[in-house]
């Protein structure tokens, strides 16, 4: 029963961030983040309890994963939120959080660990990985909302998104800071897994499968030249503002797609 | 007692005669002091603006009290009352809440919604508070309107959205930038429009302001005009462009001045960083097609005064909105001056207590030699039991908001108590006898601050 609470809570926060931004009213945004800040605690309390219960953080399984990804990404939106003092973008990110949330919640995956990953490396490899996906959902969101205003004030029709969204500067840095811990975080989850790949016994043959070919992986490296390219060579060749925002968006699909359908029907390397 | 305003506005008279009951230039101090001076008003405040002069009293008399008012804004701004007259409104009570009210909230104002009102109106209640003339109805008349005012600002769009062209552009650039603080803005050509907006865009933060003419003195005398600008020469304009993030442009060119071409050429010189461009020149300055280009946000005056005027049907669309919160918060006041109706009951209740405390209390040591210490400990004890005796009878009779309830209670309480021998005070805004600090009643946060 435990397992629903965190999903109610993030479904009513859901409701409130959008209220929120309809109508403004401060008392509603407070209740919003409140509402959210429950929903992180509940959902803390449930990965604890499952922590307690298997002898090590839930994400072996894809569906797991997907739990301490939410779970992640809950608490970076709020830090954001908290540093920004911005709460417009609450109702995309929890649109996400509440969607993603549901696959876990109504199809809880058996957690089961393979010796396989009895590896302090693997722990690092999927928390990091974990984390920087968090950090390009969060990216994706404000890239979309960048987007949004933008359209709004290229087309001089000054409207609903004028007034509630931060600047197109703010919401452009804070898209950039966004990718950039993100592509940290992703280049030391993909060396560490290299690593740890490298390391394991070869007689599981998801270790053998562990290559470039496979599509987890591949796709995994599909990103990081995306991210790397957003990072490095974007804006030196004058894609700033828009495109950015556009490849953000991008780039977030491409780690969802790998990240939901690929690890739960294509990938033979990473089915545990 | 009675709530009494007076006024001259906006909407009654025209700037001549407002600017002859203009408060401020001989410092409103005086007037409240002069106000105070005059039987009439037991309380006072002065609300005056550029657009209104008010006055708002606390009478016992209606009538009288209204006659007086009308005779001092006469006599202390030397003008005949037949002068006046015509152009004063008088409203009392609720109708003066409701309107002051509606004051703060900007409703009343010249341009809907505008901010300063309500520090204005916070302004005259501290001078009030200040000079002593204020007291506990005006206190929570003018508190009252404040949270009215903040509650329209904050619940409704009433004040959203720039109203003027130039505050329409700092408040695109604001959006697109964010901070202004180190923006920096290239005025093209040195007409008066161009002018007042660099102003505007420098009051924000801008931290450069360069000024780009024809003629290089024209230019110099532009930027010392605007105070901390630079002046640069014709020949420049390109460098300009490629180091501003805000370019205003106000030439008398007949053609457009920046063609499409020449700004892609400086939007890859600044590795396509966004480009705000204002151009408020007719005819236009710049050509439409440069708002094609990716990062450049091309506004020409007509996109500005369209969002003025967007603006200002949105600020007219939050008018029911906001007229039904001042609305909600005229009931609260109501709610609170109606319970202020049971305060001489209160008030006789109390000295009736007090009486009987005292008679026993000198009974006693008349008859006994206590000691100074063990006087003092039996009047705290007594005390005390007659505050906690009174207590939820006083709260009880403060929540009864029907006058006929009141009274009835007044009679029953007279009727029992003997309350008779007491004459009873004269109006609700007598004060209360002092009371110590176990009775929390509403009226303590009425106090001045």
């Amino acid at each position: 029963m435990m397992r629903f609470v965190p999903l109610a809570l993030y479904a009513a926060a859901l409701a409130a961030y959008v209220w929120h931004f309809a109508v403004r009213h401060a008392a509603v945004g407070r209740a919003a983040t409140t509402l959210l800040v429950a929903g992180a605690f509940a959902h803390t309390f449930l990965i604890g309890m499952q922590t307690m219960e298997f002898g090590h953080v839930p994400f072996a399984s894809p569906t797991s994963a997907i739990s301490t990804f939410v779970w992640l990404l809950a608490l970076a939106y709020l830090y954001t939120e908290m540093t920004t003092d911005e709460r417009a973008m609450g109702a995309l990110i929890l649109l996400l959080i509440v969607a993603l949330q549901s696959i876990p919640t109504l199809q809880p995956g058996v957690e089961e660990r393979a010796a396989v990953l009895e590896s302090p490396l693997f722990g690092v490899h999927v928390s990091s990985l974990l984390f920087a996906y968090a950090s390009f959902a969060l990216a994706c969101v404000i890239g979309i909302t960048y987007v949004l205003l933008f359209k709004e004030i290229k087309a001089k029709h000054l409207g609903f998104f004028y007034a509630r969204l931060p600047s197109l500067q703010v919401l452009d840095s804070m898209n950039q800071r966004a990718i950039v811990v993100g592509w940290v975080f992703l280049t030391i989850g993909l060396v560490v897994g290299a690593v740890w790949a490298s390391q394991a016994p070869t007689t599981d043959p998801r270790v053998q499968a562990m290559q470039v070919q496979d599509p987890k992986i591949f796709v995994a490296l599909v990103c990081w030249a995306v991210y790397s390219f957003e990072v490095f060579a974007a804006r030196r060749i004058g894609w700033g503002g828009r495109r950015t925002a556009y490849l953000s968006a991008v780039g977030f699909a491409i780690v969802l797609l790998n990240f939901v359908p690929i690890s739960y029907f294509l990938t033979r390397s990473h089915n545990f | 007692m009675h709530l009494l305003l007076i006024g001259v506005s906006h909407r009654t008279a025209p700037i001549e005669l407002r600017e002859r009951f203009d408060f401020q230039t001989r410092g409103v101090e005086g007037a409240l002091r002069a106000l105070a001076a005059r039987d009439a008003a037991r309380e006072a405040v002065v609300l005056s603006t550029c657009n209104r002069a008010e006055l708002y009293a606390a009478c016992d008399e209606r009538d009288a009290g209204r006659q007086d008012l009308v005779r001092f804004l006469a006599e202390y701004h030397g003008v005949g009352v037949d002068l006046v007259a015509p152009h004063l409104y008088e409203l009392a009570d609720l109708d003066a809440a409701r309107h002051l009210f509606r004051v703060a909230a900007g409703l009343d104002s010249l341009v809907v919604g505008e901010p300063q009102i309500l520090g204005q109106v916070k302004a005259a209640h501290s001078a009030a508070a200040a000079a002593e003339t204020s007291g506990p109805l005006l206190n929570r008349l003018f508190h009252a309107s404040f949270g009215a005012g903040k509650r329209v600002r904050s619940e409704t769009g009433l004040g959203s959205g720039a109203v003027s062209i130039s505050f329409a552009a700092v408040s695109l650039a604001r959006k697109i930038f964010g901070d202004l603080t180190d923006r920096s803005v290239v005025v093209v050509g040195a007409g008066e429009m161009g002018k007042l907006t660099a102003r505007h865009m420098k009051a924000q933060g801008a931290h450069h302001v360069t000024i780009v003419s024809r003629s290089m003195a024209h230019a110099a005398r532009t930027a010392e005009a605007i105070g901390g600008a630079s002046a640069a020469p014709w020949d420049d304009l390109d460098a300009a462009l490629g180091g501003g993030d805000i370019v205003i442009t106000a030439t008398g060119a007949a053609a457009p001045i920046l063609t499409k071409a020449r700004i892609e050429a400086t939007m890859r010189s600044r590795r396509n960083r966004p480009l705000f461009i204002i151009d408020i020149a007719v005819p236009r300055d710049v050509e439409a097609a440069a708002g094609e280009i990716e990062q450049v946000f091309l506004y020409n005056i007509d996109d500005l005064q369209a969002t003025v005027r967007e603006n200002l049907a949105r600020r007219a669309g939050e008018v029911a909105h906001a007229e039904s919160i001042v609305g909600e918060e005229v009931e609260k006041f109501a709610l609170w001056v109606r319970s202020r109706g049971a305060v001489p009951t209160i008030v006789a209740l109390r000295q009736h207590f007090e009486s009987v405390r005292h008679a026993e209390l000198e009974r006693l040591l008349k008859l006994s030699s206590l000691p100074a210490e063990a006087r003092e400990r039996v009047d705290d004890i007594t005390r005390l039991i007659v505050e906690k005796l009174l207590l939820t009878p006083t709260e009880q009779l403060k929540s009864v908001g029907d006058q006929e309830i009141v009274g009835a209670y007044h009679e029953a309480l007279t009727h029992l108590f003997g309350l008779g021998a007491h004459p009873r005070p004269a109006g609700p805004a007598d004060v209360e006898p002092e009371r110590p600090k176990v009775v929390d009643g509403s009226f303590n946060r009425t106090t001045r601050r």
